[in-house]
């Protein structure tokens, strides 16, 4: 992990009517790095995400991605999202489109690059995200949740973004084929993806967190390093949280 | 017995109707179509007070017969704006016009129909609005659309007999004109309704194809 700020996040609120979602949130994280965002359901971490790539408009603070401030409204916005990688927990995988041309269409469309060039660098990602070349004809419908995902990620991934943003990205997946997913998501963090990542996957955080970030009623409560956090809680919400977890999701994988 | 004769001489005459009945649904058609891209996009993504006037637009088109239209655009409209008009141009026209404001509502309602979060992902890969509507949010209403746009057709067919009040040379006026010089009635206008049906069939059975092979493999809808 470098020293280098990739993304910075400062004083984050936004609401939506009359309910506060995020409450002044602020972190950086740093090239390399992989931070994990946890917490009860409904405690704002989607929004979180979804503000990082202004697909959210926050209603006060800040946020950089290295030097670009991504809540200036004269930034062509744009231009700024294909340096972010989002993986949606419902995939968003283009229906009309097979998965292939899934991965291909950012790079075709937004970065203009020609069709066969395009193609090579959508064949990479998908054999990074261990897509097959038999699947790489078929259309969302035809693919499995895990195989969805995965392509998803890949589509991201071609865009060659500074960071990944990944919101639960296993949480609309049968168990089965959650394992599939995260150790793609693993692969990539070990080759040095700088990620964050919204999850409910205790031992796939533990493993793979440099931080681990709890998130309650818009606010980051508590952060620090996947064995503090777990072992020892510094906050009596964290410690209820996680055994909540525990229980109900059978203990860590 | 001579009548009959007289008849038989007529019938390519009532078939050539048909390639101007063809013309005017195809040229409305098409116009519709152009519209209703324009206008269901308008009204989706576009909160400008343009979207007031589209409704005003989709009211009177929808809220008027259409042989009021013919006559209001051919008699005092396109009159009184000094365009020259034929009867043909006249009623391309105005079936275009009358068709985009139906199908601006086929497409609306397609459009609504997929999810949100297609724009989110489309986004969220750097495309602009209109990178995401064109090659991400319309490909996918089309589709969803296209059986809509299919029974649009076989109205719009049938609507163009109507055009035969401006004198067009569509099969209803062929059909007409061969009654009134052969003094038989019942077979032009059977043989003008056999071919209404006969174009019913092949428009539908050909958007049923192009459905067919633009359908998502392995989609329910679409």
């Amino acid at each position: 992990m470098s020293e280098e700020i990739v993304l910075r996040v400062k004083d984050l609120y936004k609401r939506y009517e009359n309910k506060v979602v995020l409450r002044g949130i602020s972190f950086e994280v740093r090239r390399g790095e992989v931070k994990v965002i946890m917490g009860p359901s409904g405690t704002g971490k989607t929004t979180l995400l979804k503000c990082i790539d202004m697909l959210v408009k926050p209603d006060s603070g800040k946020i950089w991605l290295k030097d670009l401030e991504l809540t200036d409204p004269r930034i062509d916005i744009s231009e700024a999202r294909r340096k972010i990688g989002f993986v949606f927990q419902e995939f968003n995988l283009f229906h009309h489109l097979t998965a292939i041309k899934n991965v291909m269409i950012g790079l075709t469309k937004v970065k203009k690059l020609p069709k066969h060039e395009a193609r090579t660098i959508a064949e990479r990602s998908l054999l990074k995200v261990h897509i097959g070349r038999e699947l790489w004809d078929k259309y969302p419908a035809q693919l499995s949740g895990g195989q969805k995902q995965r392509v998803a990620i890949a589509r991201a991934l071609a865009m060659e973004p500074m960071i990944m943003l990944y919101d639960e990205p296993t949480s609309a997946l049968d168990p089965q084929l959650t394992g599939e997913v995260l150790e793609v998501i693993k692969e990539l963090a070990e080759d040095g993806m700088t990620s964050l990542i919204v999850t409910h996957e205790v031992g796939f955080a533990s493993e793979i967190a440099d931080e681990i970030m709890i998130m309650m009623d818009g606010k980051i409560i508590e952060k620090g390093d996947p064995k503090n956090i777990l072992y020892n809680p510094q906050r009596e919400e964290t410690r209820r949280f996680f055994n909540k977890i525990l229980r109900i999701g059978g203990g860590s994988r | 017995m001579n009548s009959m004769t007289s008849l038989s001489k007529y019938l390519p005459y009532i078939f050539e109707g048909s390639l101007w009945s063809l013309g005017l649904v195809l040229g409305g058609l098409g116009i519709g179509f152009m519209i209703g891209v324009m206008f269901s996009l308008i009204e989706v993504y576009n909160n400008s007070p343009l979207k007031k006037l589209i409704s005003l637009y989709i009211w009177f088109f929808r809220g008027t017969p259409l042989i009021v239209q013919l006559f209001l655009f051919h008699w005092s409209i396109f009159p009184a704006l000094g365009i020259k008009s034929t009867p043909l141009t006249t009623s391309i026209t105005v079936l275009g016009l009358r068709s985009g404001a139906y199908q601006s509502q086929i497409l609306r309602g397609a459009i609504g129909s997929i999810e949100e979060t297609q724009m989110l992902a489309a986004k969220a890969v750097g495309m602009n609005d209109w990178d995401a509507i064109s090659s991400i949010i319309l490909p996918q209403a089309l589709r969803i659309a296209l059986p809509q746009i299919s029974n649009e057709y076989s109205i719009i067919l049938k609507d163009s007999a109507i055009c035969f009040i401006l004198g067009v040379m569509e099969l209803m006026t062929r059909a007409k004109y061969t009654a009134i010089a052969t003094g038989i009635a019942l077979i032009p206008y059977l043989v003008a309704g056999l071919i209404y049906m006969g174009l019913t069939y092949i428009g539908t059975k050909l958007f049923d194809l192009i459905y067919l092979k633009m359908k998502i493999p392995g989609s329910v809808e679409g």
